[in-house]
């Protein structure tokens, strides 16, 4: 079994690039002007995909620019200047076959770096931004699983509908790994920092983080409050418990809670409007 | 064992490309090919490759636009590129608007190519003078560049680091090193995005900037405000909202060092009675000291008639 592993590993290793949504690329192609607007409406869009964030992430921090631990796609922007990001931001492929499960994780992903961030901000953490990144690629994984693996993707979805499973102990059963270690599998060979390598990784295991928990545990639960919220669609509509320690390293407590769910719920609509504004821009490529 | 050597191909013409790749990488290069115009900048970016071919027969316009792009970011201008052209398109060829390193005609002579990369590799080893730190030009660069400058509605600033020495001490000069290359991308950044203009690295922390007198003010301010934020990456936590750490003073002692700043001295060239391009390092080093005075990071204009 370990050969599958090891196979994805590679495979995983060797990518380089990885597709995104078709209304995205649009809506950055129609941002001609080099204005101060659209330098802020391509920073929006940029952090709002979380390929295109890991993108210039894994750019920012490669050896050839010997930066080791630029975490935002704001700071990013600053030391890559803007011409550069645009470049590599127009020269995003585009998912060919577009799948309503890839606007449903899309929307999940953007939702949970949107939750993250509230939630940290309510608990006063310092490095606010950071943890919205590292929430907005949680699950790259399951971006790669989808493209590099699409036979087993098709088992894992198959599974999670006849068994009704998690998709990560569905992608354990078919691919001997999960969306979570594949993900970390890839901030590492993008060079992302350990600020957000660490919550991708443990998103599901906030324990076995180190260095960076209380990240991991603003990630785990912004993930449950999101599929909690039946916004997006990440896989699998089963909402997980939130994790003892999780609630603990954040000292959270119920009142909290009721506010951030309270407060959420808004934030999705605005979520929700942004991603009808991009879809729209789909067709209007020509 | 080293890295091999990486080559990218532009070629919309499939099967030169391929031809292209399998020779090369039979001489131990390590070979991308881009057949599309379109991607070849984020290709680029994304991956820079220690050196380039175009192929400037088969899209010569946009071949040429793209080298322009490529030079004018001075982090990319320092990659060799070769074009391949067919010798009777040669004087055809406005070489200001297509700045090449070399070029080699078509059809290949796989032996003269293979020569052309080792020289161009070799060459920009011997003569890229540029601070290998932060690729930018360096003080041949700077001296003339503020000899052109002299009585002209330009502002010449410089900028360096507070207590950049103690971070040193403290940090280890890797971190150090990264604080340069940080502070020399916010600067370029900064002045290109403003409109453009000049940029060099004197040495060590001190950098310099020229551009128009208009815009000179606004862009101090964007580089401190983007400095005084991507700094912060480079202290932990604790360090952040304590504002300080401990190291040594110059006398040996104990002291709390504030996070690092930047000071930036802005010389307006007309208003000032410069006769001298010497004269200019000398007025920076006055408004230098007053900068330091204060606290955190600032600019100081020099603001004396003519």
């Amino acid at each position: 079994m370990g050969n599958k592993r090891s196979e994805l590993k590679k495979i995983i290793m060797d990518t380089k690039t990885l597709p995104t949504l078709p209304g995205v690329v649009n809506k950055l192609n129609s941002l001609t002007e080099n204005d101060k607007a659209s330098v802020q409406e391509m920073a929006r869009i940029v952090s709002s995909d979380q390929v295109l964030s890991a993108r210039i992430l894994r750019l920012a921090n490669s050896p050839s620019y010997g930066f080791y631990r630029v975490s935002t796609i704001s700071n990013a922007m600053i030391l890559l200047g803007v011409n550069v990001v645009k470049s590599l931001a127009l020269s995003s492929s585009i998912f060919e076959i577009m799948e309503k499960n890839s606007l449903g994780l899309w929307e999940h992903s953007l939702g949970v770096g949107v939750a993250a961030n509230l939630i940290a901000r309510k608990l006063n953490l310092p490095e606010c931004e950071e943890i919205s990144t590292a929430a907005l690629l949680h699950d790259i994984g399951k971006v790669i699983i989808s493209l590099k693996c699409s036979e087993a993707e098709q088992l894992i979805r198959a599974a999670i509908h006849d068994h009704g499973m998690y998709m990560r102990d569905a992608e354990r059963e078919i691919i001997d790994t999960d969306h979570a270690e594949v993900g970390g599998w890839l901030s590492k060979s993008w060079f992302l920092p350990d600020k957000l390598s660490e919550p991708i990784t443990f998103h599901h295991d906030v324990a076995q983080s180190g260095n960076h928990r209380m990240k991991t545990a603003v990630v785990h639960i912004a993930d449950v409050l999101v599929k909690a919220s039946g916004f997006g669609d990440s896989g699998d509509c089963y909402v997980p418990q939130i994790q003892q320690v999780a609630w603990d390293v954040l000292k959270f407590n119920e009142q909290l809670m009721a506010e951030i769910i309270d407060e959420l719920e808004d934030k999705l609509v605005e979520v929700k409007n942004f991603s009808l504004e991009l879809q729209g821009s789909n067709g209007s490529a020509d | 064992m080293a890295q091999p050597t990486r080559i990218s191909c532009l070629s919309s013409d499939a099967q030169l490309a391929l031809h292209l790749q399998l020779r090369l990488q039979s001489k131990g290069f390590q070979v991308t090919t881009i057949s599309s115009i379109e991607g070849v900048l984020g290709a680029f970016y994304s991956d820079p490759p220690d050196l380039l071919i175009v192929d400037l027969h088969s899209d010569r316009d946009a071949c040429a636009s793209i080298i322009i792009t490529l030079r004018n970011d001075s982090f990319f201008s320092a990659i060799p590129i070769i074009g391949l052209i067919v010798q009777t398109e040669c004087d055809t060829v406005e070489w200001e608007h297509c700045p090449l390193d070399d070029f080699i005609h078509l059809p290949l002579r796989f032996d003269e190519l293979f020569s052309r990369i080792s020289l161009a590799l070799s060459r920009i080893k011997r003569i890229f003078d540029n601070n290998p730190l932060s690729r930018l030009p360096g003080n041949t660069s700077i001296q003339k560049a503020i000899e052109e400058a002299m009585a002209t509605d330009v502002t010449v600033c410089y900028v360096d680091i507070d207590n950049f020495k103690p971070y040193n001490d403290v940090y280890g000069f890797s971190h150090g090193d990264e604080v340069i290359r940080m502070l020399s991308r916010i600067i370029f950044n900064a002045v290109r995005d403003s409109g453009g203009g000049f940029c060099g690295h004197i040495g060590g922390d001190d950098f310099v900037f020229i551009l128009p007198s208009e815009r000179a003010e606004a862009v101090c301010q964007t580089i401190i405000d983007f400095f005084d934020r991507i700094v912060l990456d480079m202290f932990d936590e604790d360090t952040k909202t304590r504002g300080y750490y401990t190291g040594t003073n110059r006398k040996g002692e104990q002291e709390r060092i504030p996070l690092l700043s930047l000071s930036i001295a802005v010389v307006p060239m007309r208003s000032s009675k410069i006769r001298h391009s010497a004269k200019v390092a000398e007025m920076a080093a006055e408004l230098k000291k007053l900068a330091k005075e204060s606290v955190g990071s600032c600019y100081v204009t020099d603001h004396r008639k003519a």
